[in-house]
C-alpha cells in the first residue's frame, strides 16, 4: 500500500513538483510497465522475508485434483527415468547385459524383485490409463462431474490391475 | 482462439487446466453439431457443453497425435518386437517426454529469463535422452528386447 504513495516519486523524482502546466496527471506518458513494476517490487521485497499466504495447501483435495497431479508427478518421474537410461546408454561403460549382470549377482530375493516391478509398472500404467482419460475429454467426451468420477475410479482400479499384472509376467 | 486458448493454457494454473472446457477440439463439422446439439446426460435439459468453431492448434493436435502413437507402440513392443518399433518408441517417447516437461517448465517457471534457460537445458536433456536411446538400440539389444531381459530377472 505505502508503494503506491511512492510512485509519483519514480515518476517525478524526489525535486519538488513541477510547474503547474505539467501536473496535469495523464499528461505525461507512464514511465514503467507492468514488468518493471513488478520487478522493482519483487526486488524490493527479496529481503523481506514476508509470510506467504497460504494457497496449495488450503484447497479440500478432490478426486479429480489428485489425478490430475498424481498424472503430472508419475509423468516426470516416468520422464526422468527414461533420460537416465538414455544418459547412461551414452555415458556409462559397458553393455545393457553386463549390468543386468550385476544386479543379478545381488541375489535379491523373489519378493523384492516382484514389488521392485510392481513399484516400476504402477507409474507406468497409471499415466497409460490415465493419458487414456485425458484423450477421451480432448474428444469431448466424459466431462460432466459424475463421469469424470466414474472413468476416475476406472483409472486407478485398471493402473492396480495391469500393474500386478505385469508384475507377475 | 487458439492464440488465445494456448495463453490461457500457459497462463493457467495447473488445476484450472482440468476445467478449461472451451478447448478447441478438431473434429468433422457433422460430429461438431451432434455433439453440440446433445445435452449432457443425467440433467434436465441444463447444461451444454459449448464448443467454439475454429481449429485447435498445431502444437495441440501433434501433442495428441503423439500420445496415440505412443499408446499403440506399446502392445507392438510386446507382440512383435522389432528395429522399427525400437526407433519409433525411441521418438515417441522422447518426444512426448519433452513436450510434457516443457509445459510443466511453463507453468512453474514464470520469470522470463529463467524460464528461457530452463527451456533450453530441457532441450538439450531431450536431444540427449533421444541420440542415447538410438545409439542403445544401435549398438545395445535395444528397447523391447531391454525390457524382456530386465523382465525377465
Amino acid at each position: 500500500m505505502a508503494a503506491l504513495l511512492w510512485r509519483p516519486v519514480g515518476r517525478y523524482g524526489l525535486r519538488g513538483r513541477l510547474g503547474p502546466q505539467l501536473c496535469i496527471r495523464h499528461a505525461v506518458p507512464l514511465g514503467t510497465s507492468a514488468k518493471e513494476d513488478m520487478e522493482r517490487y519483487r526486488n524490493k521485497s527479496a529481503g523481506l522475508n514476508r509470510p506467504i499466504s497460504p494457497h496449495v495447501t488450503i484447497h479440500s483435495w478432490s478426486l479429480p485434483m489428485a489425478m490430475s497431479i498424481s498424472h503430472r508427478a508419475t509423468g516426470i518421474a516416468l520422464s526422468a527415468g527414461v533420460s537416465l537410461f538414455g544418459l547412461s546408454a551414452l555415458l556409462l561403460p559397458g553393455t545393457f547385459e553386463s549390468h543386468l549382470e550385476l544386479v543379478k549377482a545381488l541375489c535379491l530375493g523373489p519378493v523384492l524383485i516382484h514389488s521392485a516391478k510392481f513399484a516400476l509398472a504402477f507409474p507406468f500404467m497409471f499415466h497409460t490409463w490415465n493419458g487414456i482419460q485425458h484423450l477421451m475429454w480432448d474428444l469431448g467426451r466424459g466431462l460432466t462431474t459424475p463421469q469424470v468420477t466414474r472413468s476416475a475410479v476406472a483409472v486407478l482400479v485398471l493402473s492396480v490391475l495391469s500393474s500386478a499384472g505385469l508384475a507377475a509376467l | 482462439m487458439a492464440g488465445v486458448w494456448r495463453l490461457s493454457a500457459r497462463c493457467g494454473v495447473h488445476g484450472g487446466r482440468a476445467l478449461l472446457l472451451r478447448a478447441p477440439v478438431g473434429r468433422p463439422a457433422h460430429l461438431a453439431a451432434f455433439l453440440q446439439d446433445r445435452p449432457a446426460p443425467g440433467r434436465r435439459g441444463a447444461q451444454r457443453i459449448h464448443l467454439p468453431p475454429g481449429r485447435p492448434a498445431l502444437r495441440w493436435t501433434s501433442e495428441r497425435a503423439v500420445s496415440a502413437l505412443l499408446l499403440g507402440l506399446l502392445p507392438a513392443a510386446y507382440l512383435c518386437p522389432a528395429p522399427a518399433v525400437d526407433y519409433s518408441l525411441a521418438a515417441a517417447l522422447s518426444l512426448h517426454g519433452h513436450w510434457g516437461l516443457e509445459e510443466v517448465v511453463t507453468d512453474y517457471v514464470r520469470r522470463d529469463a529463467l524460464q528461457k534457460a530452463a527451456k533450453a537445458g530441457l532441450l538439450a536433456l531431450s536431444a540427449l535422452t533421444f541420440s542415447g536411446l538410438c545409439y542403445f538400440n544401435y549398438h545395445d539389444v535395444g528397447i523391447c528386447k531391454a525390457v524382456a531381459m530386465l523382465w525377465k530377472l
